[in-house]
């Protein structure tokens, strides 16, 4: 791996990042599902164009 | 032929390469140890994307091998920027835009198998209206399983001062200024107050990472579980919605709302803006640098080709003048954040690596519009030595003098004794006249308050 030639090791903080995905991957499964129900009752508006897209 | 080759002081850091300059142009060195990652930003077409979606500096490649080098892998020659400005003169609103792109960049990196290695904002640059990486040199190939190398970084550099700044009001540019690599997760963990603690996303991204920042990293490894691109992409999303979620807390100071509330105001602006279009339609420039330039007024009355910085010590001036030229689309213009009495230092290693403020601006005009008096008077800075300094940095100077009668100094001298006998306009012009010669000379009307064109000698 390059770029441990000039970062620590510990940068990339790898233990966090595993917590913090088994988390967040707990959060959407329950968010997923909660908007699953939410769909039967509530219309969502359409997304709206990315902004930083190039106009010229 | 000159050969003189500069190798840039702040540009050591990445063995994949590095920026140089030479005869007035900046270059981009590739190595051949970043070959792979540089073919895989090509092919995948990652950076063409990222350049349409205006999110990466515009570069092309060149066949020289200026340096010679057995590691030569590419030469590369960037957009040429004029001008470079750093976080600590950044409004809050402006890292957070910053913070944004740099995450949009991530996201669109993974898509095409690549990650961002740095994620800095020293690699961010307001360009055209758009905030774009400027180190084309910043992706990786991504290896299923891997974490984000740069995680850590991003959230000291861009997530901690935000939270901070959002919860506390402390201002952005001074927290990053004090930490120019970045907010540790400890420090804003302290900083923070204490409700953070109870939302999910705050406190996994800083109060965990406090804690375990303080294990040595060789206890963080073993967990054997690996990461997915799907997790790195939920880290990814989670940071993008606390970001755009982050906002200023609501507070007026002494200047935002400057001309709408202040006495002066209506005749005495729409007078000041009239006089101030006149002189700059008969002036031909490229570059001014507006100094106080408050909520920018009148940078904006600047020609639309010239490129102009405006600065002023409050950064909520400089907040609301960014959120302004984002809606208008100006592109033109770079509000910065910059006390004069403290401007930006130069920093780094062997304070080369980030120049001073002064050292990168300089500008054909500069205005400083109201602004002498708060020198002259709140920090007893002599009509000389301002008049030496703005010679050092621009040819044309436009310069409004605000005499003890007006109101507004009248106010600045209500606490405190008058020892400003030097304050009068005689004493001014003389201090001026041994850099400059006087072009015009305009009395504001419905004020006592004078406008003067000085050309430098």
């Amino acid at each position: 791996m390059m770029q441990l030639l000039y970062l620590d090791p510990g940068s990339g903080s790898y233990l966090v990042q595993v917590i913090i995905a088994a988390v967040l991957g707990v959060i959407f499964y329950f968010k997923s599902g909660w908007n699953w129900i939410k769909s039967f009752f509530v219309k969502t508006p359409p997304k709206e164009e990315e902004e930083n897209e190039s106009a010229d | 032929m000159n050969q003189l080759i500069n190798h840039h002081p702040a540009s050591f850091r990445d063995p994949s390469g590095f920026i140089y300059e030479q005869n007035g142009t900046v270059y981009r060195f590739v190595s051949t140890i970043y070959a792979s990652h540089y073919s895989l930003l090509m092919n995948s077409g990652l950076a063409a994307e990222l350049q349409k979606k205006n999110l990466l500096l515009a570069f092309s490649e060149a066949t020289d091998n200026h340096l010679g080098r057995a590691d030569w892998y590419k030469t590369l020659v960037p957009q040429q920027l004029p001008f470079i400005s750093y976080a600590w003169e950044w409004s809050f609103s402006q890292l957070k835009d910053a913070a944004l792109a740099t995450l949009a960049v991530c996201k669109l990196a993974l898509q095409k198998g690549m990650i961002l290695k740095d994620a800095t904002h020293t690699n961010m640059q307001w360009v055209d209206g758009k905030w774009k990486l400027i180190d084309t040199l910043s992706f990786e190939t991504y290896t299923t399983g891997e974490s984000w190398i740069a995680y850590r970084q991003f959230c000291e550099c861009f997530l901690n001062p935000l939270l901070v700044a959002a919860h506390t009001g402390m201002e952005v540019n001074r927290l990053l200024l004090s930490y120019p690599d970045g907010v540790p997760a400890n420090i804003t963990a302290k900083l923070l107050p204490f409700k953070t603690k109870f939302n999910a996303v705050v406190y996994l991204h800083v109060h965990l990472q406090a804690k375990l920042a303080a294990k040595p990293a060789t206890e963080q490894k073993g967990s054997g579980k690996k990461l997915s691109q799907k997790n790195i992409e939920q880290i990814l999303e989670s940071l993008c919605s606390c970001i755009e979620g982050l906002n200023l807390p609501q507070q007026t100071t002494t200047w935002n709302n400057y001309y709408s509330e202040t006495i002066l105001s209506e005749t005495y602006l729409s007078e000041k803006k009239k006089l101030i279009s006149a002189i700059l339609a008969d002036e031909s420039y490229k570059s001014v640098i507006d100094l106080g330039a408050n909520e920018g007024e009148f940078s904006l009355l600047c020609r639309q080709d010239a490129s102009v910085i405006a600065t002023d010590f409050d950064s909520a001036c400089i907040d609301s003048l960014y959120n302004r030229l984002k809606k208008e689309k100006r592109k033109n213009i770079l509000p910065l954040v910059l006390d004069l009495t403290y401007p930006s230092p130069a920093m780094g290693w062997m304070n080369a690596e980030r120049k001073a403020f002064f050292s990168r601006a300089n500008a054909d005009v500069c205005m400083a519009l109201a602004l002498i008096h708060h020198f002259a008077i709140a920090k007893n800075i002599s009509f000389g030595q301002l008049a030496s300094f703005f010679a050092s940095i621009c040819k044309t100077l436009i310069i409004e003098f605000v005499p003890k009668e007006d109101p507004k100094v009248q106010s600045m001298l209500q606490w405190r004794k008058d020892i400003f006998e030097e304050f009068t306009v005689e004493e001014f012009e003389k201090a001026f006249a041994s850099f400059f010669s006087l072009q015009q000379k305009v009395t504001v009307n419905g004020s006592q308050r004078t406008i003067f064109v000085y050309r430098k000698k």
